[in-house]
């Protein structure tokens, strides 16, 4: 049994739905950086994508663009990641409901309040009545998804499943995440973030839908094969599970053509990194993401599509190189690794077609 | 890989008190925990509601844990269920080799986020509770006293279908080999957040619900936290456990048809219960006893009624849905239901559908309200759907009933 990811989609920082950033990628130096919003009439009705959330929005513009790249109509399993749901519309029935004091309230931000909306947003919209799921497990929570219809396809339940990440950040949880260290203080840049010396990152936002399915086509990216979520690894265990994980694929370390990793410029967050790295994949070339797309719950769903894009155009650019190695073959193999607070942590072997 | 899925622990606390044997005793004695609110601090106290009998600090005392610590009553709630299912599984004596945990909540710590929200952005004072708020965070927390027990761990969110997703999630981790045992479940405490939100949906009855009952009107809300112990046979064996049950079917569907209202036919709940039955090898005819999901609103009652006739025809089995008893317990009702679906089959005894007094005209039965049994409950299917159409259902049978 095979598994392809036969379609992208993302709304970030970065062009809607584009893979410009791998050429000539937006470089921002704001500490909080909210997505790009395409035109949303190629694909939403202006009278429905008034009643919609932001989250909402994106999620069903990326849903439908990969529906259009693979045309996948009613794929087998939706199933969704997000760290907080859709906390727009759940800090405005909240706010609401304070300063209304429990009176007079709307129900449609309640109604669009539950993290489960988006998933079931795309299967109304689709028609589809087919697994829905999702995910909210902080910085794990795509990973999850993931997770969720690998066994799916490994069981032979299903042969096509649409996995997304989404989270939006609004203004006020971004100044309540700023309260408990998140983000960095003052500009924001490569150099900085590479230096790591201080708490916090730099805030961005998530929309990634990813079409997976057990045939090849002209436009699948690459082979999905194999994912492993575990939980507060030391490093004897650390090694130890990345052996499993990597045997079980006929592969060791030497296979494996780049380490995508979650370096985001927090000292805590990075050391994990560092540190695993230099023990087990010191030669191997660093790869990292969130210097350009930001820091987000769901954003080791862009990691796996960054990924996905290097193995399809076989090439690794400059700007997303953390670290080079000492190997320079072809790349055919690619590990993406996650950890969220050193607690949840994921490797996802990923190779080309 | 591996087929058979077994039971081999479960913990459970809802309005109608803490553990096993005290949910046994009310559901017997026929005692809803439905009443007049007392912790939740609300506007709306008019509406009956199913409080677990515990304040925040009770639960901190109880669980010995230190006043400055931060624990949502999510969490609190999840942590008293958890400690009972694992050591009924003899989970710390006896570790299965590979153990996930998974559960299911919606509200995580939106009770401390609703209460501290203008602190959290005009002042520093309660700046500890932020990173509790998020779903994720709540599994943490339920887990934290057995830190690095737990192999993997995530949490799901589909509102009312949650923790049914999380024993789903569970057992194809085992049938894939990933792991050996998963404690899977939900938790899910009041809060003012949902109870306003089920309020502007205007489906909260003012009286005791009545589900399947023409005189329905809406639902009461509860809250609680159950999580059981799933275990392939042979982990169970090797530990030397005795399973209670086995988890023969399950399904998750989709109603794709509305945010917050349901199917006319049901499709998403009869695509459930069909798939779930399927999967387990039964059919309809085998079903003895159907917990239903049953919140008692107009439209789910009816619905769900009318999936069940579609599926069962003329072999519909005796069905309740135990609501009147514990209230909604929206993201946890998965689990509580599952463990209650389990005790009767433990104990040979259908829980009753309380409040019942008129037949609905749209369907063919009435529910159970006699807690005998005709025959033996071998095999019983219990339901649960969420917002958004997230249906699911679980087939738990008596072992070597196949």
């Amino acid at each position: 049994m095979k598994i392809y990811i036969q379609a992208a989609a993302h709304i970030s920082n970065q062009e809607p739905y584009s893979d410009k950033w791998f050429d000539t990628p937006i470089v921002y130096n704001q500490r909080y950086i909210r997505s790009i919003e395409p035109d949303y009439t190629e694909f939403i009705a202006p009278t429905q994508a008034r009643r919609m959330g932001k989250i909402l929005k994106r999620a069903l513009a990326t849903a439908l663009k990969t529906i259009q790249e693979t045309g996948v109509e009613n794929p087998e399993a939706i199933i969704t990641g997000t760290g907080l749901g859709c906390i727009e519309n759940t800090e405005k029935f909240l706010t609401a409901m304070i300063h209304n004091d429990e009176k007079f309230l709307p129900p449609t931000f309640f109604m669009q309040s539950t993290h489960n909306t988006i998933s079931s947003l795309i299967a109304v919209h689709l028609k589809c009545h087919g697994y829905n799921s999702t995910y909210s497990h902080r910085g794990t929570s795509f990973d999850s998804a993931l997770l969720d219809a690998f066994v799916q396809f490994q069981l032979g339940e299903i042969e096509t499943a649409m996995v997304n990440g989404h989270d939006e950040l609004t203004p006020d949880y971004f100044n309540m995440l700023e309260k408990i260290d998140y983000w960095k203080q003052g500009e924001v840049n490569e150099t900085i973030l590479r230096k790591a010396d201080s708490q916090g990152s730099f805030a961005g936002e998530c929309s990634i839908s990813l079409m997976l399915g057990n045939t090849l086509s002209e436009k699948t990216l690459c082979q999905f094969r194999d994912i492993e979520m575990f939980y507060k690894p030391d490093e004897q265990q650390f090694g130890k599970i990345l052996e499993r994980f990597l045997n079980r694929n006929q592969l060791e370390m030497n296979d494996i053509d780049a380490v995508v990793v979650g370096i985001n410029g927090d000292k805590e967050n990075d050391e994990i990194y560092q540190n695993f790295g230099e023990t087990f994949f010191d030669k191997n070339p660093l790869i990292w993401y969130k210097h350009i797309f930001g820091e987000s719950y769901t954003v080791s769903g862009i990691g796996v599509y960054v990924a996905a894009t290097i193995l399809q155009r076989k090439t690794i650019p400059k700007h997303l190189l953390y670290k080079a190695g000492t190997k320079t073959e072809q790349i055919r193999n690619i590990l993406v690794y996650n950890h969220f607070q050193n607690k949840d942590h994921s490797l996802i072997l990923l190779s080309a077609c | 890989m591996t087929n058979q899925i077994l039971i081999t622990g479960m913990g459970i606390v809802t309005g109608l008190g803490i553990g096993k044997q005290e949910t046994l005793n009310a559901l017997r004695q026929k005692r809803s925990a439905v009443g007049k609110l007392k912790y939740l601090q609300t506007i709306h106290d008019e509406f009956p509601t199913a409080e677990v009998p515990l304040s925040n600090n009770d639960m901190y005392r109880l669980l010995q844990i230190d006043e400055n610590e931060v624990y949502p009553r999510t969490a609190l709630l999840g942590r008293i269920a958890l400690k009972e299912a694992l050591e009924e599984a003899q989970i710390n004596e006896k570790r299965p080799k590979r153990i996930a945990f998974i559960s299911g909540t919606t509200v995580g710590g939106m009770d401390k986020s609703e209460q501290y929200y203008i602190d959290f952005l005009t002042n520093d004072t309660k700046n500890t509770y932020i990173e509790a708020h998020d779903c994720g965070a709540t599994t943490d927390l339920i887990a934290k006293q057995y830190n690095g027990k737990f192999d993997v761990m995530t949490t799901i969110s589909t509102a009312c279908s949650s923790a049914a997703n999380a024993i789903i999630l569970g057992a194809n981790l085992i049938k894939t080999g990933r792991v050996d045992a998963a404690v899977v479940g939900g938790s899910e405490s009041l809060s003012k957040f949902h109870f306003n939100g089920f309020n502007t949906l205007m489906i909260l009855d003012k009286e005791p619900c009545r589900p399947f009952d023409e005189t329905r009107s809406g639902l009461n809300l509860g809250e609680g936290a159950a999580f059981v112990v799933i275990e392939s046979e042979q982990s169970a064996k090797k530990r030397n456990v005795m399973p209670l049950c086995e988890l023969t079917g399950y399904a998750n569907t989709c109603d794709a048809f509305h945010q917050t209202a349901t199917s006319p036919e049901g499709e998403g709940a009869y695509l459930a219960m069909k798939k779930a039955l399927i999967k387990s090898n039964l059919e309809a005819k085998d079903i003895d006893y159907i917990n239903a999901h049953g919140t008692g609103t107009p439209n789910n009652d009816e619905t769900e009624g009318a999936a069940i006739m579609r599926v069962f025809n003329e072999n519909i089995p005796p069905i309740s849905s135990i609501k009147a008893f514990t209230g909604h317990t929206t993201s946890a009702a998965g689990s509580v239901e599952s463990v209650i679906s389990i005790l009767s089959i433990q104990y040979n005894f259908i829980p009753v559908n309380l409040n019942f007094s008129r037949k609905m005209e749209s369907v063919s039965f009435t529910p159970a309200t006699e807690m005998k049994t005709e025959k033996e409950l071998k095999h019983v299917l219990t339901n649960s759907f969420g917002f958004g159409g997230n249906d699911s259902a679980c087939i738990f049978s008596k072992i070597e009933s196949r």
